[in-house]
């Protein structure tokens, strides 16, 4: 039928002329009026034509003007809001008394994420100075040193002294190839939080605990089942094969990583396995001490507030956090250092990071260097930091203040601050590498396997589940190796077409 | 009079102009510069070294693009062989003579594909939890089922049928809805008259009368199954699940994409996941092409 109609032009109907040859003014007109292009556009554009052409006119006059009016004056993105409130005020007194003038910009983390990555990847505008957690800043250094989008810091950092100020395990995450790109905003060292009327109404003295197997003996009590449904009526700690942080971070805990310090892949370490090991037997079978109650979930904070679970592995960030979410724990809950895993063995751990880069765009170094002080140095900012955040400072000469000993009605008047700092200095060191993420999720795939091998198998020792675990770690590095292999920018002296 | 000079010989390509130039833009020239990419690797689209057919020769070892098929094609398998049967007997209910409110029916049944999939994620995430979700928690209250058991961590994409399922077996319902309403009453009635059963008229009459309905409904759900990407991705937090399990074609596409910064091997993936459309499609025709004949 399309074809019937259509195969012909003769079935569109003849359209009147437009133009009237023989009552034009003039022949030249008229051979101007008759020209081709000059009846269509007079064809087209019907009243409907014009007001499209109106408003596309219109709205590029919008466009225009908007795009000229940006502030003059520095960028900077941040990710997190409690940040952005903390950094106002200084920000308004640096553009009071300082040129030139700081806008600060808060955006979501997953913004802030794609409009850096789309910046530095295709060299589209970002702010002068962009403020990035660990997981968005390493996607930085996927390429060739020279197409890092932040401005390389390493000399000035140097020159200046802030080698030294800073506590140094807070560099690594920021360092790739040897070179610094990011001022440490925390340190972020770990201890142990639990329910501390629960443990004190059991008779459990934690001084006594100083390996994760003493943990569990201690307070094997709390999980009886007192109310005879089966099951233990709470689990004594918040650790689950899906949570890929809590796994690193007891995998750095033990000493163990993903990466060596030259950023090799080290995934088939034995520490690594012993650490996926043991947690396997944490999760299942008989000797099951754990529980899945994920932060920043309706669900996880319930079963924390239920008392479901015991304990919980708590960074200094996650001390606000918990008391924003969770009032109702206030005076319930204790810190302790973590518990080890061998006699004498290290205490805490890290989990998160933050930094502070200048885009290597900006038209300013200078000025975006000194902001980058001016903020991150300050120790009325480190005060805020603590005050409302619980996070630590990284540097070292602010951890004598007194505000950092001030008691916390949450903790049952423990002074958190204090006992951060003690740990902050046994902090392991990470590395920046642009597959650390990749990589824990490979472990997590590892340990799952693990925990479905030893259901299967009925396996539910470290010893019996070892042999296993390095076979999956084993997979796990060969497959990161296989990516990293393949990244040919990552390589000594190797640089892209461009 | 001249009736030409109101419409010219550049007349239709003037009006057509808009499309073509559009169509170069952002179409063909993205085609084009994206098979060109399929043969680099990327740091973005400034750094890139050329590698051939490295991209693909990687692909067909990389077992997570093999996974991430097989994933894909269990969700194909789901939607054509659970969602599109459903559907069908819902259409089958809504078209007997005598239903009351089917208006009524049709809008409740077509609702949940108004909702966007980000938002189904969202809803379908406390729904699926452990212990606190309203599945285990009504399970349990009914059955005693175990309030910990994990289905988003260990039957990921039976999570994601009966996500989709919710979703769209309404939507393909009103096809096959307006199919059967076309179907020749005077010819069941015939095969009424001559003795036929209910389950030979559908199987004699009803279903070669929607059969290109039927042909085009499970061409666009194999096609949207394989583009698969803002469910699982919200449903699992921004990630592809334990041991992957979650993780489809455009899903790994846009991690090596966008999250890892190669353009040229995500390029491939994509070229990939086109050719196996078009294998599917023309298949699929095929085979429809046969039954007619």
């Amino acid at each position: 039928m399309f074809t019937l109609l259509f195969r012909s032009g003769d079935y569109l109907p003849p359209l009147p002329p437009i133009v009237d040859p023989e009552k034009s003014p003039s022949a030249a007109s008229d051979e101007l009026l008759r020209s081709p292009m000059a009846t269509t556009v007079r064809a087209a554009l019907s009243p409907g034509g014009w007001v499209i052409v109106l408003l596309a006119g219109l709205s590029t006059l919008f466009v225009m003007a908007r795009a000229g009016t940006s502030r003059a004056g520095l960028d900077m993105w941040v990710f997190a809001r409690p940040h952005h409130e903390m950094y106002l005020p200084n920000v308004e007194s640096w553009n009071a008394n300082q040129d030139p003038d700081l806008n600060l910009y808060l955006l979501s983390l997953p913004a802030l994420e794609r409009r850096m990555s789309s910046g530095f990847l295709s060299d589209t505008p970002v702010a002068d100075l962009i403020e990035a957690d660990v997981r968005v800043a390493s996607r930085a250094f996927t390429g060739p040193l020279k197409d890092v989008g932040f401005l390389d810091l390493t000399d000035r950092i140097r020159e200046s002294g802030i080698d030294e100020e800073i506590n140094p395990p807070s560099f690594t995450p920021w360092t790739s190839r040897g070179r610094i790109f990011g001022l440490p905003h925390d340190v972020h060292p770990v201890m142990l939080a639990y329910r501390a009327d629960l443990v004190e109404a059991a008779g459990i003295d934690v001084t006594a605990i100083e390996t994760w197997d003493d943990f569990i003996r201690a307070m094997s009590p709390l999980m009886a089942d007192e109310d005879g449904d089966g099951r233990p009526d709470r689990y004594l700690l918040n650790v689950w094969e899906t949570q890929i942080d809590t796994i690193e971070a007891f995998i750095l805990q033990a000493g163990g990583g993903y990466f060596d310090e030259q950023e090799r892949v080290a995934i088939n370490s034995e520490i690594n396995a012993k650490v996926i090991a043991t947690i396997a037997t944490w999760i299942t079978g008989p000797g099951r001490i754990a529980v899945d109650a994920q932060e920043f979930t309706a669900s996880g904070n319930r079963l924390k507030l239920e008392g479901f679970v015991v304990a919980s592995i708590m960074p200094d960030w996650l001390g606000g956090v918990w008391k924003h979410d969770m009032g109702d724990l206030s005076g319930k809950v204790k810190l302790m250092p973590l518990p080890a895993w061998e006699p004498g063995g290290r205490r805490t751990t890290v989990w998160g990071g933050t930094m502070l880069g200048i885009a290597r765009s900006t038209q300013d170094p200078e000025a975006a260097w000194e902001i980058a002080k001016h903020l991150y140095l300050s120790e009325d900012l480190a005060r805020q930091l603590y005050e409302s955040n619980g996070i630590i400072s990284p540097i070292r000469r602010l951890w004598s203040r007194d505000f950092y000993d001030v008691p916390d009605d949450f903790f049952q008047g423990q002074a958190p601050g204090r006992m951060y700092i003690e740990l902050a200095p046994s902090v392991p060191r990470r590395t920046s590498s642009p597959f650390n993420q990749i990589a824990k999720e490979r472990v997590r795939d590892a340990l799952t396997r693990l925990r479905e091998y030893a259901e299967k198998e009925q396996l539910f020792t470290v010893e019996a589940l070892l042999p296993e675990a390095r076979s999956q770690l084993e997979a796990a590095h060969a497959d990161i190796q296989l990516r990293v292999d393949r990244n040919m920018f990552l390589k000594d002296g190797a640089e892209g077409q461009r | 009079m001249n009736t030409i000079v109101g419409r010219s010989r550049w007349t239709p390509l003037l009006f057509l102009a808009p499309f073509i130039v559009t169509f170069l833009l952002f179409t063909a020239y993205p085609l084009v510069q994206s098979v060109n990419l399929s043969m680099h690797q990327t740091y973005g689209p400034k750094t890139s070294t050329f590698v051939g057919s490295g991209n693909f020769t990687q692909l067909f070892s990389d077992p997570l693009f093999w996974k991430a098929l097989s994933n894909t094609f269990l969700f194909a398998l789901g939607s054509v062989f659970l969602q599109l049967p459903l559907s069908l007997g819902l259409a089958l209910l809504l078209d007997r003579p005598g239903v009351r409110g089917r208006l009524l029916f049709r809008l409740i049944y077509f609702s949940p594909s108004l909702a966007g999939i980000v938002f189904v994620a969202l809803l379908f995430g406390p729904i699926f939890e452990k212990n606190t979700g309203l599945l285990n928690v009504w399970l349990n209250s009914w059955i005693g089922f175990d309030l910990e058991f994990p289905w988003m961590e260990r039957h990921v994409m039976t999570g994601l049928i009966v996500a989709g399922m919710w979703m769209y077996v309404g939507f393909n319902m009103v096809y096959f809805l307006a199919a059967l309403q076309n179907v020749d009453r005077s010819i069941e009635e015939a095969a009424l008259v001559d003795g036929a059963g209910p389950w030979q008229r559908f199987r004699h009459v009803t279903v070669p009368a929607i059969r290109p309905v039927a042909g085009f409904v499970v061409l666009l759900s194999i096609i949207g199954s394989f583009q698969l990407f803002e469910l699982p991705f919200v449903l699992l937090n921004n990630t592809a699940g334990p041991d992957n399990r979650g993780l489809t074609v455009v899903m790994y596409l846009y991690q090596t994409g966008f999250e890892v910064g190669d353009l040229g091997y995500a390029s491939a993936i994509g070229w990939s996941l086109a050719i196996l459309l078009m294998i599917l499609a023309v298949g699929l025709r095929l085979v429809l092409q046969r039954y007619e004949d």
